[in-house]
């Protein structure tokens, strides 16, 4: 019975594995090589399929007992994290031919789904680990780029950072509790233990280092300009969905108590009144979604304040919203030959005259972001903020959404450039995408019936 | 059930017209026009029918809707007519036809969006005033702000960026303290009663200590306020009707200030009665503030535009000041004055824009004589300014002079058992403003179409069909209202009973023995 449980509850880490032994097989016998996109796709879909099903079908296991569990709520974060994964292979066509996207891609969404299932410390760790390598790599693809070789490093060195910080939070758990499991971790926020409270600062520095949260925020906006679109819509979305929900995992049903409360509400605040200040004057789209970004990631710990039994609801449906709107203002941005002039902010003055299909997908996502109704990023803030009131944090909850206030304006600017400026192209047209299109559409398609039905999709977690 | 599918059809029939463009052709304005009438009119008729079924005896909801939306928090999909919203839905759907004919002509760049957007802003304005559960209602009066973004955006004048994000930001501040208040406000309910829900039924039953009533209608208030606008929350309006295009100011002061209005009507004062009762004798300040300084500023604007947005802002003070002192004639007037301003200050803001397509300018001392000029013009004109004056027979008497009436009855027995004599120090000066109106209206209309004969553009051609077809059903409307009031006011009467109800009586949390 146990090697059933071993194939089922690990039937979508197996298919991603299978995805990436074939593409490697393709790329090691050097022909159809353009095939590995459509067998990356079909694991991909295959694995989300599989997650999603065992989830409805209510299955639990534990094949690996204090090491890998899998439940319901669980699995059915794997298969939207998995499903998210989609768009982004599907508008990586236009930036990448070869085997080496997918693979590493694949190689990344493994960690991601690995950390939904983490029991103990050495399995969040592998996870964390599994889903970060192959992500250096991946900014360095754009390597016709100066930039991306910085960027690259940049971000090598400060996920170093966070690595060794986990660690020696982890060994030091280790130490005052004499246990790996991710248990100690909630247990440990209540304890006075000075040795066990070093540990959990470390570990939620190394997270907010993962999530880019203010002040360890620096290397986002270099790493997400540095890379390519599809790699920086990657690191937006699912990397960040991925930390979060793992973050989630770790907290478990601890309520959380000050002093780590203060921590754990203060900075993320920050975060997003700093995110969404900066984010006004940048130039460059992938630099303001960076900025972005780490609002965003402050908004998801915000959700930690709140009821233990309403995080993992609160952060996967946020996630959800986040990241499909994210993934469709990718997609829809217009083709240019050249990276970087596609990437200036100015490139989208006048867009609606050029390409009404592409401004509109962008408004509407830019919208989201800003968590305006009736798109499904308001249900999302709603939700996390709903919580944090309940929670009894209402000072918070009113500062933090004050500070959504203020990324609103520049949301608000790359629709008045697309619809109110004087069509002023910058650069030159990029071939057209027939791909980017499909992943643009299947977002919207997403987010409309996420937007429509929002209770049946919260049901699910 | 017939008819409760008759609303929902009112509520989806511009998202539906908003699909249908999008099939659309492009190169066809003129399809893209008349289907935008056609689906408007459609609207209108349908709205005009269940006005008429509607049961001035029935106090609760009428053609409910109410479906689960999001059932695990309590948030339904629930719509419906009463007293409170009848008259503004009627209102908003006779308003569209005529903002989709008058932009005929005026509107040639990207037809097709601006009729989408058009179409998506009354989408957001009937939801609005249909939604009987907060959290529809909140998404719909945030859904508001986009297309008015755009509309402004993209179709305004020269300082329209600087317009619309200055409208956008500003109304945007209150509804993000809104929504704080609104998660509080369903939070508490939770708290007190075990029951979550959304629904405006539930929540006005909440007892909440006065000190939470007063911070969350301090940010209700606040939200609303700068909707409606009271002073000194107004900097955004004359920015925004200046630069805005004639579809967008009508659409402006015709239906989104009410909204503000309504707000309180219908959430801010009925579910925070304490509080409000705490706070009558400043809001009660403010909207006579309003009422004076709005009229002192229309008296020395040299842009017609302008005279007619501070105007405006005159204007809904007087809703609010019969909203605040409770007494059923006042109630009833601002209901009144509320339909009232937004047919007159529509028509007034259509023929501006007649006007401004013909001469380019809107200077008031560019023009001179143009009852010589353009006589039938001129005769719209001056009903429209006759009733913004408030002159008997015209909507804008009844809504003021029961307004005035009904601050008077109230405030005179609290001058006389000396408990207070603010009100009746503020209904007095209200009675200025009144003055100041005939003033700065008989100012512009004196300036503008009496004198030495003068416009910028000569020779102008009067008024065609399509204009006076659109000026003759305001007009038509403005002395439907003004002569035979009690149909509307029948309609409206037990929703004003409830408000007064609602407002007098106190919601503090039962003292445990």
């Amino acid at each position: 019975m146990i090697s059933r449980d071993v194939l089922l509850a690990m039937l979508p880490e197996h298919l991603v594995l299978l995805g990436i032994v074939l593409v490697l097989c393709l790329e090691i016998a050097g022909r159809w090589q353009r095939a590995s996109l459509a067998v990356a796709l079909a694991c991909v879909g295959a694995a989300a399929i599989a997650a999603a099903r065992l989830s409805f079908d209510g299955y639990s296991a534990a094949p690996f007992a204090g090491q890998f569990s899998v439940d319901p709520a669980a699995l059915i974060a794997k298969a939207m994290v998995l499903a998210l994964a989609l768009p982004v292979l599907l508008m990586s066509r236009d930036d990448f031919d070869g085997g080496e996207f997918p693979a590493l891609l694949l190689s990344s969404l493994y960690g991601v789904c690995l950390l939904q299932s983490a029991d103990s410390f050495l399995t969040l760790f592998l996870g964390l680990e599994i889903m970060s390598l192959p992500v250096y790599a991946l900014v360095l693809l754009a390597y016709r780029r100066p930039q991306s070789a910085e960027a690259a490093l940049k971000y090598l060195v400060l996920g170093g950072t966070a690595t060794a910080m986990f660690l020696m939070g982890a060994s030091l758990l280790y130490g005052s509790s004499g246990s790996m499991a991710i248990e100690t971790f909630s247990r440990a926020l209540g304890s006075a233990d000075n040795l066990a409270r070093a540990a959990l600062v470390l570990i939620i520095l190394s997270f907010f280092l993962k999530a880019a949260i203010v002040p360890f925020h620096a290397w986002a906006p270099d790493a997400y300009e540095g890379a390519s679109v599809p790699v920086t819509a990657y690191m937006a979305t699912i990397i960040k969905a991925g930390v979060l929900l793992a973050v989630v995992r770790l907290f478990g049903d601890a309520i959380l108590a000050s002093p780590l409360l203060g921590l754990l509400a203060v900075l993320p605040l920050v975060s997003i009144v700093w995110g969404n200040l900066a984010a006004m004057r940048q130039q460059s789209f992938r630099r303001m979604i960076a900025y972005s970004s780490i609002a965003h990631a402050g908004y998801l710990f915000y959700a930690m304040l709140g009821d233990p039994a309403g995080r993992l609801q609160a952060v996967a449906f946020y996630v959800l919203a986040y990241g499909l709107l994210n993934l469709l203002a990718f997609a829809a941005l217009p083709a240019a030959a050249d990276d970087r002039e596609r990437d200036r902010l100015d490139n989208l003055k006048g867009l609606f005259q050029r390409a009404p299909f592409a401004a509109l997908m962008i408004g509407i996502a830019m919208l989201s972001l800003a968590g305006i109704p009736p798109f499904p990023g308001f249900v999302a803030k709603f939700l996390i903020f709903k919580n944090v009131i309940a929670a009894g944090h209402v000072t918070y909850a009113v500062l933090g959404l004050v500070g959504s206030y203020l990324g609103i304006y520049f949301y608000l600017r790359v629709i008045q450039l697309m619809f109110m400026s004087p069509d002023a192209s910058v650069a030159a047209e990029g071939k057209a995408q027939r791909l980017a299109l499909g992943a643009s559409l299947a977002c919207l398609a997403a987010a409309t019936l996420v937007m429509v039905f929002p209770g049946w999709v919260l049901l699910r977690f | 059930m017939l008819d409760a599918g008759l609303l929902n059809a009112v509520l989806f029939l511009p998202l539906f017209g908003a699909a249908l463009l999008l099939a659309a052709p492009a190169a066809h304005h003129d399809f893209t026009r008349r289907l935008t009438l056609g689906v408007m009119t459609l609207q209108f008729v349908l709205t005009a029918w269940l006005y008429l079924r509607f049961d001035s005896r029935t106090a609760g909801l009428q053609f409910e809707t109410r479906l689960p939306w999001i059932a695990d928090w309590g948030v339904y999909y629930q719509i419906g007519l009463d007293g409170y919203n009848v008259l503004l839905v009627l209102l908003t759907a006779f308003l569209a036809p005529l903002v989709v004919a008058s932009a005929f002509t005026a509107i040639t760049k990207d037809v097709k969006l601006f009729y989408a957007m058009v179409f998506l802003i009354q989408f957001a304005m009937m939801g609005t005033f249909v939604a009987q559960d907060l959290f529809l209602f909140y998404v719909f009066w945030e859904t508001m702000l986009i297309p008015m973004f755009l509309l402004i955006g993209i179709w305004g004048g020269e300082r329209r960026i600087y317009a619309t994000l200055k409208f956008v930001l500003y109304t945007a501040f209150g509804s993000i303290l809104m929504l704080a208040a609104v998660i509080y406000l369903v939070y508490s309910l939770q708290q007190t009663t075990g029951v979550i829900s959304f629904a405006f039924a539930d929540l006005v039953k909440a007892r909440l200590p006065l000190d939470v009533q007063s911070w969350l209608l301090a940010a209700f208030a606040l939200s609303f306020a700068i909707k409606v606008p009271m002073v000194p929350l107004h900097t955004w309006l004359p920015d925004a009707h200046v630069e805005a295009p004639t579809a967008g100011s009508v659409i402006l002061a015709g239906v989104l200030l009410k909204m503000g209005t309504y707000g309180f009507m219908k959430l801010g004062f009925p579910l925070f009665p304490d509080a409000t009762h705490l706070f009558t004798p400043v809001l009660m300040t403010l909207a006579v503030i309003s009422i004076v300084y709005g009229a002192c500023l229309a008296l020395v604007q040299d842009d017609i535009k302008k005279i007619i947005a501070y105007s405006s802002i005159s204007h809904l003070g007087y809703v609010m000041l019969g909203l605040l002192c409770l007494d059923l004639a006042g109630i009833q007037g601002a209901i009144i004055q509320m339909v009232s301003h937004g047919l007159v200050a529509a028509g007034l803001f259509l023929m501006v824009g007649m006007i401004y397509e013909r001469c380019h300018t809107r200077e008031l001392a560019a023009y001179g004589g143009l009852a010589k000029l353009l006589p039938v013009y001129s005769v719209f004109f001056m009903i429209l300014t006759l009733a913004s004056v408030g002159l008997p027979t015209t909507s804008g008497f009844t809504g003021e002079f029961l307004v005035l009436l009904g601050a008077f009855k109230a405030a005179w027995p609290l001058h006389v058992l000396g408990q207070s004599s603010l009100p009746l120090v503020l209904a007095v000066v209200a009675v200025t403003g009144v003055v100041l109106g005939a003033l700065y209206m008989l100012r512009f209309a004196l300036g503008f179409l009496y004198g030495a004969s003068k416009a910028p553009h000569q020779p102008l051609s009067d008024l065609n069909g399509r204009e006076k077809t659109i000026l003759g059903l305001i007009v038509v409307a403005v002395f439907w209202l003004g002569l035979f009031p009690d149909g509307a006011m029948r309609k409206t009467e037990l929703a004003a009973k409830a408000y007064q109800q609602l407002v007098s009586s106190s919601r503090l949390p039962e003292k445990r023995p």
